[in-house]
């Protein structure tokens, strides 16, 4: 056994190639832009060293805390939304559907697979109202609503809420199905046993489900999270970014700067500033798992 | 009493449906619809006629079957590619007994915490000093690369529950780790196999970031590039084909996932996203 | 087997990213080996027979092969390797436009500009004639002979837009700018056609009272709003009040121009563009005034390719008109001065420039006027010989108007650099909202000035 497991070659066989790739393709680029970041301008054009200015520079760029800001707005709903809603159409699939389990499913799931790009450009109509109104416009106008009526993706006060309804949308059956696989696990005599004790459906809930999901929830909201932080394909597909920058995320910003203003240097001082979101954010998230373990 | 309760569960379920799946059937509809129904009908009006134009359009200048074909390919060619080192790296770092495992795991699982953003500027200079931006081959690289670490870290989940004897069992009947890994591991493994490869699917089938800085060329495209500049230089877009080309993007995607769909849903629901 | 294939094909990598650590070292030897050559091809006598040598270019544009500019180039392209040279190849590559200076920035900056590429000119060509990247083409011209090709104009007007002596740069379009409106509704609502500013707001208010919606403009595409804040800006201020500002001269906070983004806010405040304006684009914004639903449109004269499409224009060859932008007093700008562009332009790679570029950029300048109007009907900037065979009515007027011109003014963005440009365009949107106020607009504008001098 142990000399079949601790067989060299086919440890280096198996694990060499991924490492080897991933150093060079994940890692090297991280430093390098840790290195990049102590320079203006852009390699090849007006290079030079600058040390720490870039990172003095970040707390008074007014674009840059507004982008942060988009993010951490946008972080926040999104993940609660895909995690929650993904959480309460599983426990609808497993406690009140009866019939057609597996279409249903189908087709809660199915938003997934489309490209961000077209969902995007399938929500811009939705939302629209020049030259004539979109579906949500139109639905409202026909119901007597239209003083709802509203340009959605063109004003600052509901473009990134309609951002976070259509990535909530597309999400919500990813988790929902995982949630679902979770709760199909739990044995149905503990339900049971819960039932005749006479516990409600919010107690067993809390009670018996919520602990018991509780590492996939976890798992599903880092997942969540670090999908979220880099937010930058759907908002290019529904807003580019706007009304003004008020859809624009680190992301993007980050993409401006190096690649439309040229400041290389600049924009990875952003990109570690994305990362370092991402590790305090993930650290956060883990810090109640560690909980859980310690009681 | 108990009717109308399952009644309302009822409604409550097909709204959801209804929520999910009517957006797609209204943009199948607006893919027929001619230029002028956009603006003398409300959106929801259906299509009036079949203006099939709109998908030789789409097809014909929009690029789709190129776009198409190149998303297929840098997709499944990662895809595979990570499949392959997801599990011998997991198995390597879990089940196997070596002194630095331990590290090379934490160097791994450091990387799903890795904004693609971050490493893109260097990737570009790295890309272009190889030559290879603007091939689908440094596409593929980076969706490995980027792939590996929660793949990994999904594989590991699925194997520390992996009961050993087995693997025991096997060594007493003579296995090299070669035929244990193809005959007994992989296949026991499926479920988790099937996780990741649906994951990263819709992870390298939605990207954006990589292939919008490092494709430029029109026959290299992706789907999503391709889409997002379905517009000319004074900002035109054709609505009719743009939703024409996003049908088409999407009809695969539905063929595709109905086909799998029961195995898709087995390895997510039993599969390894357990933590 | 395959394993090893893979360890090889990853250590090949492997070098490949460590050769990348000193790749910088190698950049200045490139450039010297571009220099020999650029000797080289001035030395050549250009007045013969073409040499056919063999030629290899790359072109990289925003154009599709079957949409305008592409259609041109292809087809010159392809005249050239059968009439003139059969070792001529070339490789035609699109990005898209929004993409399109990012893309030159990068492979700039990796030294790998393609041979022919398209451009925007003043600020963001500037950069690349300042970094030496691009061929000198009135140089170009002289040694090969083509300055009447040509037209006086396109050149006056892109020397002007880089502040450069020299020419950089071929025009792929001469265009005027100003506002379209369709006739049937000023009709209707008994407007006449303004020839000054005051006249101008009368029309505005006599539309919206007759419940027409006055003006549209793609505030999706940002550009196009910030072109009206241009237009009043430059009509109060003078031709150059846009130079002045970017070389310091003025400042963007400058009251004339606070009052011209003020308008714009004004406008946008008295529902004059209509609900949601920052969602509409280009393409949307054109079709309303040409199907009725708004009445006047800035944009420039490339919009006659959508005007020519019957498809797309239900207003019909005489339904849509043109004019200049209205006059507020004649001594600062006067009535024939346009806003004049020369649309994206096509620069060449200094380093990679040798002789066969060179034959074939003369066969391009002498053969671009006349393909432009046969192909197309429109004007490049080329002298031309031939008559369009049925040159229909709006080219005709844009025609009629580029005669008139006699003073040309570039656009709001033109001397801006890249970040300046994006934060003027950017914030048009919520200046359009009333999220902010003219002059928190240009303060905005100003502090991104202040923060890169």
């Amino acid at each position: 056994m142990k000399r079949v497991l601790g067989n060299k070659k086919a440890i280096a066989l198996f694990v060499v190639p991924a490492l080897v790739l991933y150093t060079i393709l994940v890692m090297v680029p991280v430093i390098w832009s840790l290195y990049y970041s102590l320079f203006n301008g852009s390699p090849g054009l007006n290079w030079e060293f600058v040390g720490f200015d870039n990172y003095l520079k970040l707390f008074s760029d007014k674009k840059f805390l507004d982008a942060l800001s988009v993010n951490a707005r946008y972080i926040s709903v999104v993940t609660v939304g895909q995690v929650g809603l993904g959480l309460l159409l599983a426990l609808m699939f497993r406690f009140w559907l009866r019939r057609c389990k597996t279409i249903v499913r189908t087709l809660v799931f199915f938003p997934v697979v489309l490209p961000t790009v077209a969902v995007g450009q399938l929500f811009a109509k939705i939302y629209e109202i020049q030259p004539s109104y979109g579906l949500l416009n139109s639905f409202l106008d026909s119901v007597g609503l239209s003083n709802l009526v509203q340009p959605w993706i063109g004003q600052e006060s509901t473009a990134l809420a309609m951002l976070c309804i259509m990535d909530i949308w597309v999400a919500m059956g990813f988790y929902s199905v995982i949630f679902y696989g979770a709760l199909l696990d739990i044995p149905e005599d503990i339900l049971e046993a819960a039932r005749i004790d006479g516990a409600g459906s919010f107690q067993m809930f809390r009670r018996i489900l919520l602990p018991l999901l509780r590492p996939m929830i976890i798992t599903s909201l880092v997942f969540s999270f670090s999908g979220t932080v880099k937010m930058f394909e759907s908002a290019l597909a529904l807003t580019n970014g706007g009304p003004g920058t008020a859809t624009k995320s680190l992301s993007m910003y980050m993409y401006d700067v190096s690649f439309t203003y040229n400041k290389v240097g600049y924009g990875s001082v952003i990109a570690i500033v994305i990362f370092l979101i991402c590790i305090v954010g993930s650290g956060v998230i883990n810090m109640f798992d560690v909980k859980e373990d310690k009681r | 009493m108990k009717k109308a309760k399952s009644g309302f569960k009822g409604l409550v379920i097909f709204l959801i449906c209804v929520i999910e799946i009517y957006p797609l059937f209204w943009m199948l509809t607006a893919s027929l619809k001619q230029q002028s129904e956009w603006s003398e009908y409300p959106a929801y009006a259906l299509n009036k006629g079949f203006h099939i134009q709109n998908y030789i359009d789409a097809w014909t200048r929009g690029n789709m079957a190129t776009f198409f074909k190149n998303s297929l390919i840098t997709t499944l060619v990662s895809l595979v590619f990570i499949v392959i080192f997801a599990t011998t790296v997991g198995f390597a770092v879990t089940k196997m007994q070596w002194k630095h495992r331990e590290k090379v795991a934490l160097f791994f699982r450091l990387g799903i915490m890795i904004p693609v953003a971050t490493a893109l500027i260097p990737l570009f200079q790295i890309y272009s000093k190889a030559n290879l931006l603007n091939t689908r081959t440094c596409l593929i690289l980076t969706y490995i690369a980027f792939g590996l670490s929660l793949s990994i870290y999904l594989v590991q989940g699925y194997l520390r529950s992996f009961p050993d004897d087995i693997m025991e069992a096997a060594v007493i009947d003579g296995c090299g780790i070669y035929r244990m890994m193809w005959h007994i591991v992989v296949p026991l493994m499926k479920n988790a196999i099937v996780t990741v490869l649906v994951l990263q699917f819709f992870f390298k089938w939605n990207d954006l970031l990589f292939s919008m800085t490092f494709i430029s060329d029109s026959s290299l495209k992706t789907v999503q590039t391709g889409l997002l500049y379905f517009s000319d230089e004074f900002g035109g877009k054709n609505w009719g084909a743009i939703f024409a080309s996003v049908s088409m993007s999407v009809f695969p995607m539905l063929v595709l996932y109905t086909a799998l769909n029961k195995k898709i849903m087995e390895g997510m629901t039993a599969g390894a996203v357990k933590g | 087997m395959k394993r090893r294939v893979l360890a090889a094909f990853l250590s090949v990598a492997m070098m490949a990213s460590l050769l990348v650590g000193c790749g910088s070292g190698s950049n200045s030897g490139e450039t010297a080996k571009g220099d020999a050559e650029a000797q080289s091809w001035q030395d050549a006598d250009y007045t013969g027979e073409d040499p056919q040598l063999e030629t290899k270019l790359k072109f990289l544009t925003i154009w599709a092969e079957d949409n305008d500019n592409g259609i041109l180039i292809n087809k010159i392209c392809q005249d050239y390797k059968d009439n003139v040279n059969p070792n001529f190849e070339w490789e035609y590559e699109m990005v898209a436009a929004d993409n399109l200076t990012q893309k030159i920035a990068t492979l700039s900056a990796s030294n790998d500009l393609p041979d022919v590429f398209a451009y925007e000119a003043g600020a963001p060509l500037r950069t690349l004639i300042d970094a030496d990247k691009v061929a000198d083409i009135s140089e170009v011209v002289e040694t090969i002979g083509v300055e009447d090709s040509l037209s006086e104009s396109a050149v006056a007007l892109m020397k002007g837009l880089s502040e450069t002596d020299a020419l950089y740069d071929l025009p792929l379009g001469l265009n005027v700018e100003g506002f379209w409106y369709n006739k049937e509704l000023f009709e209707k609502a008994g407007c006449e056609v303004p020839a000054t500013w005051d006249e101008f707001e009368e029309v505005l208010k006599k539309l919206d009272a007759a419940g027409i919606q006055p003006l549209v403009t793609g505030g999706a595409d940002k550009w196009l709003a910030t072109r009206l804040i241009n237009a009043y800006a430059v009509r109060t201020m003078g031709n150059d009040i846009m130079t002045k500002a970017a070389n310091g001269e003025a400042d963007y906070t400058d009251e004339g121009l606070v009052a011209a983004a003020q308008k714009l806010a004004d406008w946008a405040e008295a529902g004059y563009f209509g609900e949601g304006v920052t969602t509409v684009d280009a393409n949307t914004a054109g079709s309303m005034v040409m199907s009725g639903k708004g009445a006047i449109f800035y944009n420039g004269s490339w919009f006659t390719q959508n005007l020519t499409d019957p498809s797309q224009n239900p207003a019909g060859e005489d339904g849509i008109g043109f004019f200049n932008i209205p006059v507020v007093d004649e001594s600062i700008s006067s009535a024939t001065s346009y806003s004049m562009n020369c649309g994206n332009i096509l620069a060449l790679d200094k380093a990679k420039f040798n002789e066969g570029t060179a034959w074939f950029l003369k066969y391009f300048i002498e053969n671009m006027g006349n393909a432009a109007m046969e192909e197309l009907g429109t004007v490049k900037g080329y002298t031309y010989t031939t008559e369009a065979e049925s040159m229909d009515s709006y080219t005709k007027l844009v025609l009629n108007e580029i005669d008139k011109a006699t003073e040309g003014f570039a656009w709001w963005e033109a001397k801006m650099d890249a970040e300046l440009s994006k934060t003027a365009q950017e914030n048009v949107q919520p200046l359009l909202n009333g999220d902010m106020t003219a002059e928190e607009y240009m303060q905005s504008i100003q502090d991104v000035y202040d923060l890169n001098k």
